[in-house]
Parts: C-alpha cells; structure tokens; sequence
C-alpha cells in the first residue's frame, strides 16, 4: 500500500472541514465501541489481565525464532505449506506460483490489515485474478474504491444514505433499502464467491506455536466461508502474532474481543491446524493451505532497543477509539495501513521515520491509549521516541526547532525568565494572536489579559 | 530465484535477525497460567461454576442464539420431530446419530434450509459452542438456520476448559460458534446473518451419555 502519512495535516484539515459527517460518524461509532468495551471489564481485574497478556506477549517475543520455528514444525507435520516473507514483492512471488500453477481466477479474501500493507489486492488483480473482500465493511470500501478507516471496522466513516448510493448503483438495490434488504444484496453476491472461488486468503490474529494453531476473530462468518470452501486457503500471518500455548490463547480471544467490541468473544473462532479435505481426512475444506510468514520490517522493530514493545499489539483498535485525535477523522487522514496510536508507532518502525512524520505528532499526549491498551504498550513514551528522533535527525521544521529552543532557553534561567513575563506584560495583547504556532490555537480565545503582579513576585512577597 | 528458494533464504534470515534482535535483550519469562480468579468469569461469578449449562444459556441467549433443554433422548425425538416441520431439506455432518437427524430430504450444505451438528463441546463463559471440521464445514456454515446438538456433560464453564478438553486430537479446524452472524458495518446498525447462520439454536441433551 502507498503510504500517504506525509499529507496528514492536510488530509485532516480537509475531512474536518469539507465532510463534518465523516467526523461524526467516527465519533458515534467509536464511542459506542469504547462504551461496550468499558461494560465488558467493569466485572474483571483489567489491570491483573494486561499485565498477564503483556508478559505473554513479551515472552513470545523474547524466545521468537524458536516459537516461529516450532509452528512452522507443527504445521508441516499436518501437511500445510510454510512460506517466509522477508517484503512484500517475496510474498507477491508466493501468491504468483500458486495462481498460475493451480489456474485460480477468482479469489474471496477475509479482512486483513497485512495483506493492506503489501498491496495484495492490485497485485492479485494484475495476475489476472478476480479478489472478493468478503467483510462487511471490506466489501463496501471496495466498491467504494476507499482504504479502510479503522483496524476493527473498515468503514465506520460511511453513513446509511452511503452505502445505500452505493448499492443501489453496483448491485441495483432500491435507493432507500434497508439496512437487511443491503445485507441481503451482499450476502447473496458474496455467497455465489464464496462457492465458486478457487482461493481463500485470510491474515492471522494469532500463531499458537504448541500446535501450530492459526486463530481468527469474526462476527459474519465470512472469515469461516473463506477459509473452508475453496479449494486452497493462504493465510498471511506477521511474524509477531506468535502466542507459545494453546492454554493462552482463551484468554487472548476473550480479551482481545473485548477490547475492540466489547463482546465476551467474536460470534465466530476458526482455529487452523492444517488442511481439511483428503490430505486432512476431513469431508471438506481446502486441500491445500499455506501459511506465509511476513516480516517486511517486523524484524528491524524487533531489533529497537526502545520501541520494540510495539510489536505487542493485537490488533483490538481499543487505543483507536480511545483517541481525541483519531476521532476527528477516522483513519484516513493518516494515509497509512495503521491509524491512530499505534499507526503512530508502528508506522516510523516498519516504513520508517521520513515516511510516516506526521503520525507520532498526531497526538495529544493524554494518554488514553495507554490505559486501555490489553497488553500495555506505552503507547504515549514510544510516540514520544519518535518525536526526539525526529528532532535529533532534523527531520521537523526549523521555525519550531528555533521557537521551542527560545523556550527552552528563557524557562531555564530564572532571571531572564523573569525579565520575560514583565516584558510580556508590557506587550499590548492582540500581538500574542500573531506570533508563530499561537495563532491558531488564539483564533477562538480571548486573549489572557496579563497585568497585576506575577506569581513569582507574589511568592517572593509571601503570598497569604 | 524460484519461489521456494527465496522462502529458504528468507526464513534464514528472518531468523537471523530476530535471534540477533534478541541477543542484548533480557528475555521475559511466561507467566504461565492466570492466577486463579482473574481468569475472566462470567456475569454470573460463582453461578457460572455450579450451573454451567445455565450459565451457557444465558450468554447464548445475550448473543441473539435460541437455547432448548431437553431432558432426554425421548424427549429430544419429539421435540426435533415439531422443530423439523419448518424446513423444506436439511444438511447433516458427518456423524451425526440417527435418532437426532430430522426425517428430512437432504440436500447440499449451499441448498438446505437447515444445519444440523453435533458439538464436540461448550464453554459456558463465552456462551460457545465448539465444533469439529471432522463433521464437515459447509454444514455448519451455509444453511440459514444451524442446529447445534450438545450433551450437558461436555459444556465446560470456562473457554480454557473447552479447549484444554481438545488439545489431543485437534482436527483440521476446530471453531467457536457463538452466535447468529451479524455486522454493524452498515451504518452502524445491526444486521444478522450477513454470512453465516442468522439463525443458531443449541439443544442441550441433558441426563447421561448414551
């Protein structure tokens, strides 16, 4: 996927300004996933389960080439295939071979936020495929020809009235269907893919290595279909998403459904040990399943002395809808796989700093995301990483470098500092509007209206 | 370079990197199983311990599925014979007794109007059903309304116990039945059925094995 991270600014004044109900259909939706989440661990220690999940987590990372090598063990051993990844054109060449050894022509693919960042689709598409997205949401933006908006929900910044355009002018719905009559239209098309596709592509939300388990979240059941009625199943899983145990991986559905819907688990868990059908024993499912390991900079994170803890993530889209700044605009703004918090943190770790500037600026630094992270990434410290090296590197403006440095320098010395306020109250008020950064963030404030004495000169007198 | 070649190469230096990635760092020991009490009950504490298949229930029934009790085999023909009387054809997995198939016309999983399976377990704290690929998948996935027999004796009140309980013999896809299938990816409204089943009904078999 192209990454766009550099226009931020821009994108987001646009959506904010030109499509106000995009801002609001974000806000009603993540406010109703943060709402559900809250109910979901109002009866649970949430505290005592991230800091288990995190541990887990970390663990898994710590001992990482033996777990990958484990699952990979387990998997063979059931009969599936095992590709590594190192970028994304290593895996376009994986899928290029099975196409055209197998003849597949048409594809249905469940949501996976992988498979976005290594551009599968238009690869796929240039191989002469036909790529169905089979989620929902997927589905929609895909007609829309739009990336998706958001980890959990691809297309929570689509209205109603949207989708029912949109329907109406590719499937022929009546313009005013309701929401079931849109389902329907969908779900028919879908189905017909579904029984007539020769490859189902799925991503991974985790890799259990004790068993070479791959795990999948779903509430459709399009991430079932996929995966069990073609005739080959590929599966994209990031290297990170290793869990060790089978005994952890209850949990980590449980919590990881919660954090991002507030559900005590998805309405549909698919557990994947290796293919079904003849090689399996099995009266149905794929023949054949492959599973490609991806790194494509997974690796170089991992290596990150300071914001490696990143690779933790599982992907719940809790720090998304937590986030004030997200929340503006949803997910494209960021022009980037990864929105919010985390696009913050992963994006300068996994494309890289230049490329991905504007994300760890798109903060508040409130901190809400660190709360309601279910394996307690420090969200806020690792954004604030990539800002100081941002700044070491020279990479931010040089009029913000001069002014913060200005700062810097008066709020150290305490005489100059001094001098300063006295100054600045001397200074007629309308010119604080005009000064550089102060101009904005006055355009809707009275200015302070500085007179009396000063705190310090109050202290110095002894304040009552 | 074929593709097989670039995979050797790229496994070998993936786990390079990582095990370099690694070298400098402390490692973090698993915690290994959550104390006990902070495993994630249920709404229902204790209650969920004492009287799983009520605890079961409850949650399946929050989740939109239908739940019936039936006491015995009997009792379970007689009422399978009134539930059938709706459906035109049904889709049997693999394995499924006789005494619990609907007489029915069978038709393919993509035609029937009607699922029907046999749980290998339930987990009372996610409400869960836990099917087996062995039956079949498209069974248990294409008919609009999915039927779901399971033994009193195998629902479980956690999720880990329901799967600790198959950890030996995992066949090829083990899932969680939860629910009916739904999305809110229109508008934010609610919608069931979108994919799977709209509609599931678990018929919990109590008294002992056969």
């Amino acid at each position: 996927m192209d990454v766009h991270s550099r226009d931020y600014r821009a994108r987001a004044r646009q959506i904010i300004e030109e499509t106000p109900e995009v801002r609001e259909a974000v806000n009603a939706a993540t406010q109703t996933f943060v709402d559900n989440r809250q109910n979901a661990f109002a009866d649970l220690d949430g505290t005592a389960l991230s800091r288990w999940a995190e541990r887990v987590k970390s663990h898994a990372l710590t001992h990482l080439a033996d777990y990958l090598e484990e699952a990979e063990a387990r998997l063979i051993e059931r009969g599936a295939h095992v590709h590594w990844a190192e970028t994304a054109s290593d895996v376009h060449q994986i899928f290029e071979r099975i196409v055209r050894e197998q003849g597949v022509k048409k594809a249905v693919k469940a949501k996976s936020m992988l498979s976005e960042e290594i551009g599968l689709n238009p690869f796929l598409e240039s191989c002469g495929v036909e790529v169905f997205e089979t989620d929902l949401g997927e589905y929609i933006i895909q007609l829309l020809g739009e990336p998706p908006s958001h980890i959990v929900g691809p297309s929570i910044h689509k209205s109603l009235d949207d989708t029912r355009v949109i329907f109406h002018e590719r499937l022929g719905t009546p313009r005013d269907a309701s929401p079931e009559r849109l389902a329907e239209a969908a779900r028919d098309l879908l189905r017909e893919a579904f029984l007539t596709a020769d490859l189902g592509i799925s991503g991974g939300n985790f890799l259990v290595a004790e068993t070479g388990s791959i795990a999948l979240i779903e509430n459709e059941g399009n991430i079932r279909l996929s995966t069990s009625v073609p005739r080959i199943h590929i599966a994209l899983v990031g290297i990170e998403k290793v869990l060790p145990k089978w005994a952890d991986l209850p949990t980590f559905l449980q919590v990881t459904a919660k954090s991002a819907t507030g559900q005590p688990v998805g309405c549909f868990v698919s557990m994947i040990q290796g293919p079904g059908g003849l090689p399996g024993g099995e009266p149905d499912g794929p023949e054949e399943l492959h599973v490609v390991l991806v790194d494509n900079g997974r690796s170089r994170l991992l290596a990150d002395p300071e914001v490696w803890e990143a690779l933790r993530c599982v992907r719940c889209g809790a720090c998304l809808n937590i986030c004030p700044v997200y929340r503006q605009t949803g997910g494209h703004a960021y022009g980037y796989v990864y929105s919010g918090p985390i696009g913050g943190i992963l994006g300068p770790g996994l494309v890289g700093l230049e490329e991905t500037l504007p994300l760890p600026f798109a903060s508040s630094a409130c901190g809400a995301c660190a709360d309601v992270c279910p394996v307690r990434i420090p969200i806020p410290d690792l954004l604030h990483v990539w800002r100081q090296r941002a700044v070491e590197r020279g990479l931010t403006s040089d009029v913000e470098r001069s002014v913060l440095g200005l700062l810097t320098s008066t709020a150290t010395r305490p005489r100059l500092f001094g001098w300063a306020e006295k100054a600045a109250g001397l200074l007629p008020a309308p010119v604080l509007r005009h000064l550089p950064m102060l101009r904005e963030w006055s355009a809707g404030r009275e200015p302070p209206r500085l007179e009396g004495p000063t705190f310090r000169e109050l202290w110095d007198e002894g304040i009552e | 370079m074929s593709d097989e070649r670039v995979s050797k190469r790229a496994r070998a230096r993936i786990l390079d990197r990582v095990r370099e990635a690694n070298q400098e760092r402390e490692p973090v020991e698993h915690p290994g199983a959550l104390p006990d009490g902070l495993e994630p009950p249920g709404p229902f504490g204790d209650a969920g311990r004492s009287d799983p298949v009520g605890a079961f229930e409850d949650r399946l029934r929050a989740a939109g599925g239908e739940v019936v009790r039936l006491a015995d085999e009997a009792a379970a023909r007689k009422w399978l014979e009134e539930f059938a009387r709706e459906f035109e054809h049904v889709s049997v997995g693999v394995g499924v007794p006789d005494t619990l198939q609907p007489a029915l016309p069978k038709a393919p999983p993509s035609e029937a109007a009607l699922g029907v399976s046999v749980a290998v377990g339930a987990a009372a704290q996610t409400g869960s059903l836990v099917l087996s690929s062995k039956e079949g998948r498209q069974s248990q996935l294409l008919p609009p309304v999915h039927l779901i027999w399971v033994r009193a004796g195998d629902v479980h009140t956690t999720l880990g116990d329901a799967l600790q309980a198959c950890r030996q013999d995992l066949p090829a896809t083990l899932a969680l039945h939860s629910g009916p299938s739904k999305s809110a990816d229109i508008g934010q409204i609610l919608v069931t059925g979108v994919h799977g089943p709209g509609r599931i009904i678990a018929a919990v078999l109590l008294g002992p094995k056969p």
